[in-house]
């Protein structure tokens, strides 16, 4: 046989009508494109949607790159996360960062601090039409504390708990002061009793929905093979009434899927917990002309840790050339392309509470030579790596996670242009953590999360107190910590916050080395977005006010 | 004892130590699961940590866990998955089903277009299609799978709006699974057909020049007859070979492919596996796997038999 071109030509025009053929059959038809899946709420959905919708079903979508990997509500982390819109935690985290009620109205503490009473908003209902008392938020804090991992702390600090239906509350006890419960209660989901006290192990509870909610929303449906999680309007929420009949998030394993969703018209938002659109992206859909950006100041960062064990990074004149030979404005620009800052030495961005400025870090390789010669580091040999006072060359390991190999590399060669060798370790998760969490490593180049930066005593003490997973055993940090850790009042507060960020500035224990900020891209046929930096644009009010323009 | 007898014994041996291995393994890699399954940024009490340990059964000696762990397998028990919350034999048949489809279809299309594209390019190597189509599969191999996935999606999901972005189906109807499917489907089958492109069109060279294919030429047979009813059939061992190489990879999926088009298959259960230290989920897919390269090198050695007569003719 010879393939002549006409030959060619007929087979490869026989092959896009068979291929077309095929694909005109695999094409949904419009009956399938509407899902038919029956829920529990079904009938009171219709009451609502006849009253809601009188045209077409308005739907939210938000593409997201946090994958759902269980269809377990109180198992899966980012399911989870999602689910505060459905079942409220009891507190949130406000605008302007300070920690307001959610599910409850306001909270009492008593002055020992061991004594926290939370006051249940009367407005709330389950979508199942079961009013939400304060017997479910005590059943829900039992439960998280005996059934998950995370919450056992719980299960080991509360004492006693009990419910008044007088004045709808709920008061927890614990055996010892406890300053920060309304931020811990920032994450646990509240839970209806009635539903999950006949589920005798949650952890090990999945279903594709409907879960019961006391949200605007509930959750109709989540389904792992279309990456598709569904809320939907809840018929009982007696609250400001929403936009939106339905809101749809979708997740994408690929990041650079999510922006192509997004960019074609997909989805209507893009969020990432604790994350920001991906810069690199940004011009790429500001082209679109179809997306506005919100733009904040993020709680989370980057920083150069320095263990202080052994010397010579037990020694601040060394840390301070440390700090010197860092090109901030480089390393900012390259990560972040401009979405960042110059960080301030007391290392707390400024979105955070109880921010303080303090003096700007400063790239100045001549004056970082200049201290470590005036330390007593000088580079005797001429290799061009200055010697530790015992006469040999200092050499740091620094490690990474993949992912941060060219800040890594950037480190290594400004450290090497002031006389001080890098070695980078790039190591994996499970190393990473072992080894962060014990302190087994010299610096580390690592990011913070938004809350990260508020555990412990917040202001990023939870990464660097010795007795949490860091390695500052200095009593005046520690002292500072717990000052914080015994207080609510706010002045106390603000005076031990300025204190700690005063301390980051002067003893340097770790190095902040861009603050950033994250952009949350929207369609402009929407208004109303609001944004906290604990959850970003995933909050209440958002849900409640977005509107289309 | 009879050859069959013997091949049994080898396979129960292999089994037995891979049963090992998979238990081994995964412990051998840094890091605590219960630290993994805590989080980064969530502080717990030590005490708490060991008591979740005990849960776990993971204070217990090595030789004690190993002890539960065949015991369990005996059982067809393959465990508690600490990140999924599900028994892992219910989150692998899940898994399996949905691999099986895109991977299967995939690994049997690669190979139908691989090996009669590379047998007829073998056969006939110099001409200017063959040229074309040889350089073509060449490129395709060489390109990194997560490349030509997110050029695909770019491609015919982005700019062509033809295909869907992410997921199985929309709604679960075959039509939709398909529409799903095809982009997934087609950029793994072009790189499994690139590959057994490649080793088959190498192989038909080799075999064409052997004196049996001079011979049917010089008995009168046309061409194509000896190509597909002499030289394909002695090309083919080495593709078998892959094919049972492949059977490995069928379930452990297409970890990129997965990645790319959000799919709920094997790689990414495994690669979420290694990275939260979930042992139990490793072990069981591990096993799968293994089972699954068992049984294909066994019906490779059945295949050999037929594809060639000198494999069953006794020494």
């Amino acid at each position: 046989m010879r393939w002549t071109t006409s030959r060619v030509f007929c087979i490869a025009a026989l092959s896009l009508i068979f291929l077309g053929g095929i694909y005109l059959l695999m094409l949904p038809s419009e009956s399938e494109g509407a899902s038919g899946i029956e829920t529990p709420a079904a009938e009171a959905d219709a009451e609502t949607d006849a009253n809601s919708s009188e045209g077409p079903e308005k739907v939210l979508k938000i593409a997201t790159p946090n994958v759902i990997k269980s269809e377990s509500l109180i198992g899966d982390y980012y399911l989870g996360i999602f689910a505060h819109l459905s079942n409220f935690p009891l507190m949130q985290m406000s605008e302007d960062g300070k920690i307001v009620g959610r599910l409850a109205d306001h909270y009492e503490v008593s002055e020992d601090h061991r004594e926290w009473t939370f006051y249940i908003r009367d407005d709330l209902y389950w979508s199942d039409g079961v009013k939400v008392t304060p017997e479910d938020v005590q059943f829900s804090m039992l439960y998280y504390g005996e059934k998950n991992p995370s919450g056992r702390w719980i299960n080991e600090t509360l004492e006693s708990s009990s419910v008044s239906d007088t004045d709808n509350s709920v008061t927890f006890k614990f055996n010892k002061p406890y300053t920060r419960i309304d931020l811990e209660f920032t994450t646990y989901n509240i839970l209806p009793a009635h539903v999950w006290e006949s589920i005798e192990n949650p952890m090990e509870y999945s279903s594709k929905g409907p879960y019961v909610g006391c949200g605007p929303y509930y959750i109709e449906s989540v389904d792992l093979n279309t990456a598709r999680l569904i809320f939907r309007k809840n018929p009982y929420w007696k609250g400001k009434k929403c936009a939106f009949d339905k809101v749809e998030v979708d997740w994408y394993a690929s990041e650079d899927a999510a922006c192509l969703a997004l960019e074609k018209g997909e989805a209507d938002t893009y969020y990432k917990y604790a994350s920001s659109y991906p810069y690199a992206n940004i011009e790429r859909l500001e082209k679109t002309g179809d997306f506005n950006f919100v733009e904040k100041d993020s709680a989370g960062m980057c920083y150069l840790g320095i263990t202080l064990n052994e010397a010579p990074r037990s020694d601040l004149q060394f840390r301070e050339a440390l700090a010197y030979a860092i090109n901030y404005e480089e390393l900012m620009q390259l990560d972040t392309l401009g979405y960042g800052s110059v960080p301030n030495r007391g290392l707390v961005p400024p979105g955070m509470e109880y921010y303080k400025p303090t003096e700007k870090c400063t790239y100045d390789p001549e004056k970082a030579r200049e201290i470590l010669k005036k330390a007593g580091y000088e580079d005797r040999n001429g290799n061009g790596i200055v010697e530790n006072k015992n006469g040999k060359d200092i050499l740091l390991e620094l490690m990474i996670l993949p992912g941060y190999e060219r800040d890594a590399e950037l480190l290594q060669e400004y450290f090497r242009a002031v006389g001080i060798d890098i070695e980078i370790e790039n190591v994996d998760q499970n190393t990473y953590m072992d080894r962060k969490d014990t302190s087994r490593y010299e610096l580390v180049f690592s990011r913070t999360t938004p809350w990260g930066m508020l555990m412990h005593s917040g202001l990023g003490t939870g990464y660097f107190d010795s007795r949490r997973y860091g390695y500052i055993e200095d009593p005046a940090f520690t002292g500072l910590c717990d000052q914080i850790l015994n207080t609510t009042d706010s002045e106390t507060l603000r005076s031990c916050s300025y204190s700690l960020q005063d301390y980051y500035a002067e003893e340097l224990p770790v190095i902040p080395v861009y603050w950033k900020k994250v952009v949350t891209p929207y369609n402009k046929r929407f208004e109303g977005w609001h944004y906290n930096n604990l959850d970003g644009i995933y909050t209440l009010d958002t849900f409640l006010d977005l509107h289309e323009v | 004892m009879s050859e069959m007898v013997k091949k049994t014994l080898r396979y129960a041996a292999s089994f037995f130590l891979i049963v090992t291995l998979n238990f081994a393994f995964p412990r051998l890699m840094p890091g605590d699961p219960v630290k993994n399954l805590i989080g980064e940024d969530v502080y717990v009490s030590e005490a708490v940590m060991e008591e979740l340990r005990a849960e776990m059964g993971l204070n217990r000696p090595l030789y004690e866990q190993f002890t539960a762990y065949i015991g369990d397998l005996l059982r067809f028990d393959l465990g508690y998955s600490y990140h999924l919350h599900s028994p892992v034999a219910e989150v692998l048949r899940e898994r399996i089903g949905w691999t099986l489809l895109f991977v299967g279809v995939s690994v049997l299309m690669g190979a139908v277009l691989g090996t009669l594209l590379g047998a007829y390019a073998g056969w006939k190597p110099e001409t200017k299609v063959n040229r074309l189509v040889c350089c073509g599969f060449i490129a395709l191999s060489c390109t990194p799978p997560y490349f030509l996935a997110l050029l695909c999606l770019d491609i015919f999901a982005f700019e062509l709006g033809l295909f869907p972005f992410k997921g199985f189906y929309d709604v679960p109807t075959p039509g939709s699974v398909m529409y799903h499917m095809f982009l997934p489907v087609t950029v793994m089958a072009l790189f499994s057909a690139s590959r057994n492109f490649l080793i088959m069109r190498g192989s038909v060279i080799q075999e064409k020049g052997q004196l049996y294919a001079l011979y049917a030429r010089a008995k009168g047979l046309y061409n194509i007859s000896i190509l597909f009813r002499h030289v394909i059939k002695n090309a083919s061992l080495p593709i078998i070979t892959l094919l049972a190489l492949d059977f490995g990879f069928l379930f452990s999926g297409a970890l990129f492919t997965e990645i790319v088009f959000s799919l709920n298959g094997m790689g990414t259960l495994i690669y979420d596996a290694i990275i939260g230290k979930d042992y139990p989920v490793l072990q069981g897919s591990f096993l799968v796997i293994a089972l699954a390269v068992l049984l294909a090198n066994m019906l490779a050695d059945l295949l050999y038999a037929v594809a060639d007569p000198r494999v069953r003719r006794p020494t």
